[in-house]
């Protein structure tokens, strides 16, 4: 490990080029997702056709680059604006918006940097460690039925988390899963839901999808804000935690660390249900519960620490199995697609050093997070007092410019609107948006694996289900679900 | 009625409206497929039949708890506070406004092409933010489209939609004839 580790490293930092693409990742992933309303993703997207040009060790680790520093980045405009940058970031606004309210800013964000940069090397060393056997094991064991399992999981896990109900959360995954039926379905080629639409015909692409859900639909929510005069520019200040104050939540990081790489390996869901299960272990074990979502640094600390650990463990199914366990994992798949390169158990024996600089790349990103990110973050909490009337138009110029490029389709950026504004609304009602892009990023990969399974068994499900991993996860999913539906009945929060 | 209310049943309608004309448009692509005895309707039918379970699920928790959240759950958006008033009908019209420039700006990227659009799109956007100060609006509208100029065509050479209607396609066409003349300068 420790031998294909340094030449990763030789490989990363021997070439001025490649290393001039790890600081663009490094750099641009915290910059975007420390603006409100564009993300990592909005990044991601935008260069995503550009990484056709480049070597695909140097695309890919570009990628995993910006996952890891754009996973941080995105917990700074959730603590200052109260918009996570991403899914993932989401717990963190919990606290974190609270601690800006009252004029603790930098104690939050520079918490932020710390656990962020902690959690996500904790992952690196374990993903190093730790992917390569799970690949050995995966050609051997994993299957279409055992992937379409880990879907079905996935899924079922998601639907509990983000919505103000659980009737509410499966409506936006199910709603996410019909929208990926949009386009030739993927065992016939026969044409699905293009409504006389030619160009529908491809389907609907995600990352317009993620540009509107998240970025547009955003802006919209901003808008409101300002219609209302109800718009409040963040209060910034500079005063970062102190090292005593950090050592009093050292089981807050461990235990976050544990709960990220276990969330992380989970296909579909990654990062996002590492953060909330983080924060919500955090509220568990608490002997001050009632103290979260006013301004607890634990909270901030939970969720961050969660986040950034699922960051490498993310990359284990992705890269053992071929299963995106996110929005920026699942254009991971797309930048190895564009090499011929197809990410599961062979690309180990087939590109060997491509794997080595990523992971090399990912260890250096999460470290820069500590060090780029201090110097980095208190420039970024000055940018962010340009007014939002002029930050508005630019991101929507660079969601608009994003969206069109990937495939060069207006439709695409007609699409990304109407997605935001269907974001917008389903927001204002309670719906969980990162649902609805996991439904959509998964229902394919779903559709697919559980025809190539049936197939493959003979639609003989007694011979499906006799297959343990499946079987198991199968079980866990709709215990998952089971619980789920005791939930669904259960009363209604008493309003405070 | 329970706890229902009117948006109660504006959603309820809106969802099953959805379930309606996907449940219809599957046939027709209800072909079968050789290597696949489930054919292509299967797994867009099973979603919908689980979509109107749980649309039909949300239909009750909201007759018995209105629009109030679940017990414990993880991670809900919070109920919006912060939102606009919009029974005052400028309030309305300006979020509607809002939502529906950007959709006119993707719509006219076609026809006229995003170089000589841009400019007009940024500026309404930012008017619409609620900036009045017409010289402001000009510098950032100029900042922001020496930006997307300098890094997407520049910088980056990207393909992007130029118009197919005179005279924004000579507008567009024009821009990268200077572009180009810029680049062999270099």
């Amino acid at each position: 490990m420790i031998e294909n580790f340094l030449a990763g490293s030789a490989a990363l930092f021997g070439d001025p080029f490649t290393i001039g693409i790890f600081v663009f990742g490094v750099i641009g992933g915290m910059l975007f997702g420390a603006i409100p309303g564009v993300s990592m993703l909005t990044l991601a997207a935008i260069l995503l056709p550009f990484t056709a040009s480049l070597e695909p060790a140097q695309g890919v680790m570009l990628f995993a680059v910006i996952y890891c520093t754009g996973t941080y980045g995105g917990a700074i405009t959730a603590i200052l604006f109260n918009i996570p940058g991403s899914p993932e970031n989401a717990p963190t606004a919990f606290d974190g918006y609270p601690m800006t309210q009252k004029g603790e800013s930098g104690k939050a964000v520079g918490a932020a940097v710390l656990c962020s940069a902690i959690g996500g090397i904790a992952s690196a060393l374990v993903m190093m460690a730790a992917t390569e056997p799970l690949a050995n094991w995966a050609i051997q064991n994993i299957g279409p039925p055992e992937i379409f399992a880990l879907v079905f999981f996935g899924l079922a896990v998601a639907s509990s988390v983000g919505a103000r109900t659980i009737w509410k959360g499966w409506m936006s995954v199910l709603i996410g899963l019909l929208i990926s039926t949009i386009g030739q379905d993927p065992v016939g080629g026969i044409n699905r839901y293009n409504f006389g639409l030619t160009d529908l015909a491809a389907g609907i692409a995600f990352v317009p999808a993620i540009l509107g859900f998240f970025a547009v639909s955003e802006i919209f929510v901003q808008a409101e804000r300002t219609a209302a005069g109800k718009y409040k520019a963040p209060k910034v200040s500079m005063a970062f935690p102190s090292f005593l104050e950090l050592w009093m939540h050292k089981f807050a990081v461990l235990r976050s660390i544990l709960v990220g790489f276990f969330c992380g390996i989970l296909p579909g869901i990654g990062a996002t249900l590492a953060a909330f299960m983080g924060y919500g272990e955090a509220v568990r074990w608490s002997k001050n519960k009632e103290e979260f979502g006013k301004g607890k640094l634990e909270g901030v600390i939970s969720s961050e620490t969660a986040n950034n650990a699922a960051t490498g463990a993310a990359m284990i199914p992705l890269l053992a199995l071929g299963l995106p366990g996110g929005a920026l994992t699942a254009m991971m798949v797309a930048v190895f697609q564009m090499h011929d390169l197809q990410p599961g158990p062979l690309v180990f024996y087939t590109s060997p050093d491509l794997i080595w600089v990523v992971f090399a790349a990912m260890f250096y990103a999460n470290l820069s997070i500590l060090i780029i990110g201090v110097i980095e973050t208190k420039t970024i909490l000055n940018l962010l007092k340009i007014p939002f009337q002029f930050l508005a138009p630019l991101i929507l110029m660079l969601a608009t410019i994003g969206a069109y490029i990937s495939r060069g389709l207006v439709l695409d950026v007609i699409v990304m609107f109407l997605a935001g504004i269907l974001g917008y609304l389903l927001r204002r009602t309670g719906f969980s948006i990162p649902g609805i892009v996991l439904g959509l990023i998964l229902g394919t990969i779903g559709e697919q694996n559980f025809a190539q399974g049936m197939q493959m068994v003979h639609y003989d499900l007694g011979t499906y289900f006799s297959r343990p991993i499946c079987s198991v996860l199968i079980a866990a999913g709709t215990l998952t679900l089971l619980t789920s539906v005791y939930k669904a009945f259960a009363p209604a929060k008493k309003p405070a | 009625m329970g706890r229902l209310n009117r948006s109660h049943l504006i959603e309820a309608v809106v969802w099953l409206l959805i379930v309606a004309v996907f449940y219809a448009y599957s046939f027709e692509f209800n072909q079968p497929i050789e290597i696949y005895i489930f054919g292509a309707t299967a797994w867009p039918r099973v979603v919908i039949a689980l979509l109107l379970i749980a649309t039909i699920g949300n239909v009750y928790y909201q007759y018995k708890n209105g629009s109030d959240s679940q017990s414990g759950i993880v991670g809900a958006t919070p109920d919006q506070d912060d939102g606009a008033d919009f029974s005052d009908s400028s309030t309305l019209l300006r979020m509607l406004a809002v939502l529906f420039t950007p959709f006119v700006f993707a719509w006219l990227l076609k026809p006229v092409g995003i170089y000589f659009s841009a400019p007009f799109f940024i500026a309404a956007i930012m008017w619409l933010f609620g900036e009045r100060r017409w010289k402001a609006i000009l510098i950032m509208t100029l900042v922001i489209y020496a930006i997307f100029i300098g890094l997407f065509l520049v910088v980056l050479n990207a393909p992007l939609p130029q118009g197919n209607t005179s005279p924004f396609y000579d507008f567009s066409a024009w821009i990268l004839t200077m572009n180009t003349k810029l680049q062999a300068m270099w």
